[in-house]
């Protein structure tokens, strides 16, 4: 199969899309003419010039156009440049658009999606590397996506381009660059259907985006020491594909949350507390969550390091879990 | 207020040496800390405290030798009063055997709440479905937590346990362990053997309708009378060789509780149909279990016949006191060169004769055999 990159994947499926629903179109900052400032939108860059276009930088004003469209039967894709600015227009999207079909007794449907870029790169210190996928988890009304390898996003974008319900994507910066096999002819991966992205059978590693990429590793270490490591992607936070989860816990006993954004209050929490409610029976040890230290994050590269997890980190909970 | 027990560290432990108390009395102690070093047959351990309080009472000093489950220390609250408790309990101190062995401690009064064990929740899963007591388990994760590989040991170690069954020793069987470790141990046991012609001898006795054994007895005493060194004790202790008038013949019989040896006496002046009936009312009484205390009491000689169940020749083992024991062999038809050099079948069978060789020569237990041998094979029952 050949293989493409995370963001060509996207930008595929943005546009295989795009050509078969007129009522798609996508705006934010920078993305039309710089194609995205980590190149999501590099392979759309001249496409569709007045369905892809770029934006005045005022949160509130994409957040708000994108909700209206959405409401008059349009299907808007917003970027949003990085998560960290989400704050910056919050209350559109949880007080509106995860609202809005509630409160009209579910008559308005809300094709929308956001999307963006997440996570750590090379010292973008406090406000420029943020994971806050836990924020929209939290807050019911919105769908959350959050992939790792460029198969899952061209299922993943392609099923929420076809949602009625508002769509969040979280894409880490960092893996816009790698590459993956994806299948040229059309395809779908629905929500909450976790991948078993490997298979083992002494500790289930959970975990989404890059942190997929880490405890992949982790466990080809582990297996070195004999240590058999199942990782499972959620791939999709809302839903979250409880019963694979509480499965694979029935088989290994073992579980290790990993995410990169803050352990405290972190989504890790929400999946230790339902698998201790759903799984207790099972657990042959205390859960263990792996997450970022409690702080902002720092601009000195050994302190961003020092912060945020990394594969070494899924080693030590794995050992310390079967210790 | 919890009682310290002495903990069986081992299947064969049933007493601990204690070496030294790691905390006086009045000190904190805490749960998990080492209390006490305890030493049995080749091993040492430390008693861990299974709580945390104040040690209130040492009951066992250092460098005492105290039986498994015997209350040893108090562990209680600071100031709790333990006097009365010590008054009440001091009689069940001694009660060892209705203790479970492996809980040293156990709670007299409520302190602190039911001692949790720390367990993970598939470990007690699997416990309860396996109808498993945890207490029994040690842990081997964090904090001493059990976790599901430590049940799985636990229950591959019982597998094993289940291939044998412990059996209580009954107190005659113990009697007997004593009795041959002694004999084996504290004497210096010789064999003579010689292989001797029943035929004749077999003759008179189906002619009398009487057994072997008895016949054999018969003519026994006719040669303990004439070998009195024979028919005697020997205390080491003393250095005294006690000869014995009296010829008493305990006959070694295998019931299903063990071996037991009744006693003819006087044999020399009983006749053989006398001895065979008395001999024959012994042998049921000590395989029903009736047999009383002096039956079974004053031998001056043995004799253990195994004959009957397929034996040629044996060593027997003396039956301490006394200097020697005779052991009776199959009798089995052979074909004997005979004195005019011709081939018959005779029947013939061996005798055994043990001889504590410290005060019998080997050449007495020659003469005695060969005394025997003739008397069997030219038989006179009168």
């Amino acid at each position: 199969m050949r293989e493409i990159t995370f963001a060509e994947a996207l930008g595929e499926a943005i546009l295989e899309e795009m050509q078969k629903d007129p009522t798609i179109f996508t705006y934010g900052e920078d993305i039309a003419k710089q194609g995205g400032i980590f190149g999501a939108y590099k392979s759309l860059l001249g496409k569709f010039p007045d369905r892809i276009f770029d934006t005045p930088i005022s949160e509130e004003a994409i957040y708000g156009s994108a909700l209206g469209a959405a409401l008059v039967g349009m299907r808007p894709i917003v970027e949003f440049h990085f998560a960290d600015f989400l704050f910056t227009g919050i209350q559109s999207i949880t007080l509106q658009i995860e609202k809005i079909r509630y409160m009209t007794g579910g008559q308005g449907k809300l094709h929308l999606l956001l999307r963006g870029p997440d996570g750590i790169s090379n010292s973008a210190a406090a406000q420029h590397s943020e994971s806050i996928e836990t924020i929209f988890m939290h807050t019911p009304g919105i769908k959350v996506i959050v992939p790792s390898t460029p198969y899952d996003i061209k299922g993943l974008i392609k099923t929420a381009l076809r949602e009625d319900d508002p769509v969040i994507c979280f894409e880490h910066k960092m893996l816009y660059k790698i590459k993956g096999p994806v299948p040229e002819e059309d395809y779908t991966i629905p929500f909450g259907i976790a991948d078993i992205k490997r298979e083992g059978n002494e500790v289930t590693v959970v975990t989404i985006s890059r942190m997929v990429h880490e405890s992949l590793k982790a466990a080809e270490e582990l297996k070195k020491e004999g240590i058999s490591v199942e990782v499972i992607d959620l791939r999709t936070l809302v839903p979250w594909d409880k019963k694979t989860v509480i499965e694979s816990v029935k088989k290994t006993n073992h579980l290790v949350v990993a995410h990169e954004t803050w352990k405290r209050a972190g989504w890790g929490a929400e999946i230790a507390s339902v698998v201790q409610e759903e799984a207790f029976d099972y657990l042959d040890a205390p859960i263990i969550r792996i997450g970022a230290k409690n702080v902002p994050m720092p601009f000195a590269p050994n302190l961003q390091n020092f912060v945020t997890p990394d594969y070494k980190d899924v080693i030590e909970a794995v050992k310390q879990i079967l210790r | 207020m919890y009682e310290i027990k002495m903990p069986k560290f081992g299947l064969t432990m049933d007493s601990g040496f204690i070496e030294q108390w790691f905390k006086k009395e009045g000190d904190p102690v805490k749960e998990g800390e080492p209390l006490l070093e305890v030493s049995s047959e080749k091993i040492t351990n430390e008693v861990i405290s299974p709580v945390s309080g104040i040690l209130l009472k040492i009951l066992a000093p250092e460098k005492e030798e105290v039986k498994v489950g015997t209350v040893i220390a108090l562990i209680g609250k600071e100031g709790e009063k333990f006097a009365e408790f010590l008054e009440k309990e001091e009689p069940k101190r001694l009660d060892v055997t209705t203790e479970k062995e492996e809980i040293y401690a156990t709670k007299v009064t409520s302190l602190e709440g039911e001692r949790r064990i720390k367990a993970s929740p598939l470990a007690r899963k699997i416990a309860q479905e396996k109808n498993l007591d945890l207490s029994r388990i040690k842990g081997t994760g964090p904090e001493g937590r059990i976790e599901k590989q430590d049940i799985l040991n636990f229950l591959s170690l019982a597998s094993q346990e289940e291939e044998f069954q412990i059996e209580k020793l009954s107190g005659l069987r113990r009697t007997i362990i004593e009795r041959l470790s002694k004999s084996f141990h504290n004497t210096i046991t010789l064999t003579n053997i010689t292989e001797v012609d029943f035929t004749e001898f077999k003759k008179i006795i189906k002619e009398q309708k009487v057994s072997i054994t008895s016949g054999l007895i018969f003519v026994l005493a006719r040669v303990l009378k004439e070998l009195n060194k024979f028919n005697a004790h020997f205390d080491s202790e003393k250095m005294e060789y006690r000869l014995f008038k009296n010829i008493n013949i305990g006959i070694a019989v295998d019931t299903e509780r063990g071996l037991i040896v009744p006693v003819i006496r006087e044999v020399d002046k009983l006749n053989l149909k006398t001895i065979h009936d008395q001999l024959k009312g012994l042998v049921e009484k000590a395989r029903k279990g009736t047999i009383s205390e002096s039956d079974i009491k004053g031998s001056t000689f043995t004799i253990t016949n195994l004959g009957m169940i397929r034996t040629d020749f044996f060593t027997p083992l003396l039956n301490p006191p006394e200097v020697a024991i005779l052991g009776v062999g199959r009798i089995l038809k052979k074909p004997c060169v005979m004195e005019d050099d011709k081939i018959a079948i005779r029947e013939m069978g061996y005798l055994s004769l043990s001889y504590d060789h410290r005060v019998i020569d080997g050449a007495d237990a020659a003469c005695f055999l060969d005394k025997i041998a003739q008397y069997i094979e030219k038989p006179e029952f009168q």
